[in-house]
């Protein structure tokens, strides 16, 4: 690992970044995103504003009282040092957790809509076949608003790639484990090296770009999409 | 019909003309423009304090407008056209390339002042003997990222004039400037950094000053920009900036004196 090229080191943190980030999201939000679409009491609009602050925040504010958070001065960090004897600022863990804040309204709000947009006659009638809540979710919900789930999670994953802010003011530039790619790419601009900046911006700009055309493709409004009926006789 | 009233517009705002250019002279000699001063961060709360004491009611020139970020940052605009007056810099490297790519005002380079480094904690005292305190130390240590930052270069040095450079290669916190490091330091969520001592001046914070023979100079350079419509207010800046008393204020901001560092190299 030690002999890794800098920026392929760079691109593995990231992408160990962006995929843990993505799982973990997708195991908070889908629970919240339901929650959120089937809430009807006043304080939705609340919850849903939390949720969307990361999009109109300033990542370094998020970043600044983060550092904060997770410096042993206050409870947060104290109780990840005794609990795992690691420090939580400028730490993996600590680019994870903020990447999850950052990302979540991109993962929570596609799959609130899919969840909204859902009748709910084919819930009942499966309930009244006897489909657990659990059952019922993963055999009736899930298929329905599975472009939903796979858009949530590349939204994710490619919002995390492109962060900033947050990482640059709780990473601490760690090679291997906090110096992503678009730390990397800043130290490459501050340091007058063009030439390995532009590989990474390009690169990043390409990927990007087939990532986000992926996802537009499988949200185009499709010419049948019925949900295909079993038949129970 | 409404090319009378047009005319009449224009008639009027002629004859307003004068009058603007004269309540514009009362507030400014010779139609002068507030100097845009690029700033390296590190220098800004110095620079700040420095005009408050030296040039009160605007005295020699306008209150300058301050831009502070880092030298690097700076320099790419300046290269991209970005129109300031004067970049001080928190290195010699970067106001040197200006004046040789034709950018900077010749024979206005100047170094304004020379940094100097500390060993801090903001979690309490630390052992006032600078290798004592740096091996005593089994966690991170926080410093500038030399590749990038002037202070972090030098930080990089006194590491390695002290032979604690293989030691603490694998657990540096490394911040994008000085400023970013302080933060990171002051915040706790690193043990021990690499600071610059005008920052624990400005807060009255104590550290282990780190002496100049550990590391080489950090010169930091001004140029007046060439394109600069300011030029005479920029030299009454500059002036200002290196007289006696604005060079003895800045030594007692944090920052080393020249004699100092001329008696070590």
């Amino acid at each position: 690992m030690s002999n890794t090229h800098p920026d392929m080191l760079a691109l593995i943190t990231t992408l160990k970044m962006a995929g843990l980030t993505t799982v973990i999201l997708m195991l908070i939000g889908t629970p919240l995103a339901w929650y959120l679409a089937k809430m009807q009491s006043r304080s939705k609009v609340f919850i849903e504003a939390l949720v969307a602050l990361p999009l109109v925040l300033p990542p370094t504010v998020l970043g600044f009282y983060l550092l904060l958070l997770f410096s042993p001065q206050y409870l947060p960090g104290q109780i990840w040092q005794q609990a795992t004897g690691q420090q939580l600022a400028f730490s993996f863990s600590a680019i994870v957790i903020g990447s999850v804040l950052y990302s979540l309204p991109f993962v929570v709000q596609p799959l609130q809509k899919a969840f909204e947009q859902l009748g709910d006659d084919l819930l009942e009638a499966a309930a009244m076949l006897g489909a657990s809540a659990f059952d019922r979710f993963f055999t009736v919900v899930m298929p329905m608003t599975k472009a939903s789930f796979i858009t949530a999670a590349s939204l994710g994953f490619a919002h995390t790639v492109g962060e900033f802010g947050v990482v640059l003011m709780i990473g601490g530039n760690i090679p291997g484990e906090t110096r992503v790619l678009s730390i990397a790419l800043f130290d490459h601009v501050e340091a007058f090296d063009y030439a390995q900046a532009h590989l990474i911006s390009i690169s990043l700009v390409i990927s990007s770009l087939v990532l986000l055309s992926l996802i537009y493709l499988l949200n185009r409004p499709a010419k049948n999409k019925r949900v295909k009926s079993k038949r129970f006789n | 019909m409404l090319a009378s009233i047009s005319t009449r517009f224009l008639l009027i705002a002629l004859l307003m003309l004068p009058i603007t250019l004269v309540a514009a002279k009362d507030t400014a000699s010779e139609n002068e423009a507030p100097l845009r001063i690029a700033v390296a961060s590190n220098f800004a709360p110095t620079l700040k304090q420095l005009l408050a004491r030296y040039n009160p009611n605007q005295k020699h020139f306008l209150s300058p407008i301050l831009i502070a970020a880092s030298s690097g940052t700076l320099f790419l605009q300046i290269e991209h056209g970005a129109t300031f007056d004067v970049f001080l810099s928190a290195d010699s490297e970067r106001p040197q390339l200006l004046s040789t790519s034709g950018l900077a005002m010749s024979g206005s380079l100047q170094t304004y002042a020379f940094g100097q480094l500390a060993l801090w904690s903001a979690k309490g005292n630390i052992d006032s003997d600078l290798l004592v305190a740096l091996s005593n130390n089994k966690q991170r240590l926080a410093i500038a990222n030399p590749r990038i930052a002037p202070y972090g270069k030098a930080a990089k040095q006194v590491l390695e004039s002290l032979q604690r450079w293989d030691d603490y290669k694998g657990r540096l916190i490394q911040g994008i400037n000085i400023g970013q490091t302080f933060q990171q330091t002051r915040s706790q969520a690193v043990n021990l950094g690499i600071v610059s001592n005008s920052q624990l001046v400005l807060n009255n914070f104590k550290g282990v000053l780190i002496p100049s023979y550990l590391h080489q100079p950090i010169k930091q350079q001004l140029v007046i920009l060439k394109h600069s419509k300011q030029i005479a207010q920029a030299e009454r800046f500059v002036t200002l900036l290196m007289s006696k008393q604005a060079q003895q204020f800045i030594t007692e901001s944090g920052y080393a004196s020249s004699n100092e560092i001329n008696t070590n190299e």
